[in-house]
């Protein structure tokens, strides 16, 4: 096992890495909000999910984070009735994607809170590796 | 030197300080996970009451003992234990707050005896 504060900064680390991928499927449900499909009734963009899994690392001797998984929200698509859209089915339906603005910014807003966690972690393990090299400095 | 072992429970200390910092952001870093049990370490003073003074060896004949105060506490590490709560990240930040506190109280402790040390040689120069 390394030092724990070293581990401790890891850790963080993989937490911030975590908390950013979620950010990234975020942003990229939000920017495919009105995504249809191409071909006529084609399905249009599905709603992106991300799961996290903690992993023990035995070099750190302690369970840090890691993405499991970027899955499909299978949610049904709403439809709607637009016969002018390349996208329209022979009745002028078109499935538009399952995204949710609403739980969209949610999400962004935990992803973000968990992110300023993980730094202010970051942030305090610095202050206790200076605290203690500043023992040398005044001896 | 000390019959406190001021400097080794002080190290003690800090060692069990930064363990605790590892864990908490550990959790913080798992908050999000499904299924994860925030961990915490035991108190310090657990360990430190664990630690008593033994008799001291004058033969090579006596048995081996222990050694007296705080030395022995961390050979084995500390120990984690899975409280089974889910993260609150409050209570987490709060945790990492005290720790932060306990680990600068150790280092001023250790920052004002060496100073009062090296007064002491200073002034028999």
């Amino acid at each position: 096992m390394i030092d724990p504060l070293r581990a401790a900064t890891q850790i963080a680390g993989a937490g911030l890495d975590a908390q950013s991928t979620r950010l990234r499927v975020v942003s990229e449900n939000l920017a495919n909000a009105q995504s249809t499909g191409t071909a006529a009734g084609a399905d249009p963009y599905q709603r992106k999910t991300v799961t996290f899994q903690g992993e023990f690392d035995r070099l750190l001797g302690a369970s840090r984070v890691a993405v499991k998984s970027i899955g499909n929200d299978p949610t049904p698509f709403e439809v709607e009735y637009d016969p002018g859209n390349p996208a329209a089915d022979e009745d002028g339906n078109v499935k538009m994607p399952n995204v949710n603005m609403m739980i969209e910014m949610a999400d962004m807003r935990e992803a973000t809170r968990s992110y300023e966690a993980n730094l202010q972690m970051v942030k305090q393990v610095r202050t206790m590796t200076t605290m203690m090299l500043d023992l040398l400095r005044n001896g | 030197m000390s019959p406190v072992h001021l400097f080794a429970l002080a190290t003690q200390h800090a060692q069990w300080a930064s363990v605790r910092q590892a864990v908490v952001t550990g959790n913080i870093a798992n908050a999000n996970t499904p299924g994860y049990g925030a961990l915490d370490i035991e108190p310090f003073s657990a360990v430190f009451n664990d630690t008593a003074l033994t008799m001291a060896r004058t033969a090579p004949d006596h048995f081996a003992l222990e050694r007296a105060g705080a030395s022995g506490a961390a050979a084995g590490g500390w120990d984690v234990k899975n409280t089974g709560a889910s993260v609150a990240l409050d209570q987490e930040l709060i945790k990492a707050d005290e720790v932060n506190r306990a680990f600068a109280l150790d280092t001023s402790v250790m920052r004002s005896f060496h100073r009062m040390l090296m007064a002491s040689l200073r002034s028999g120069a």
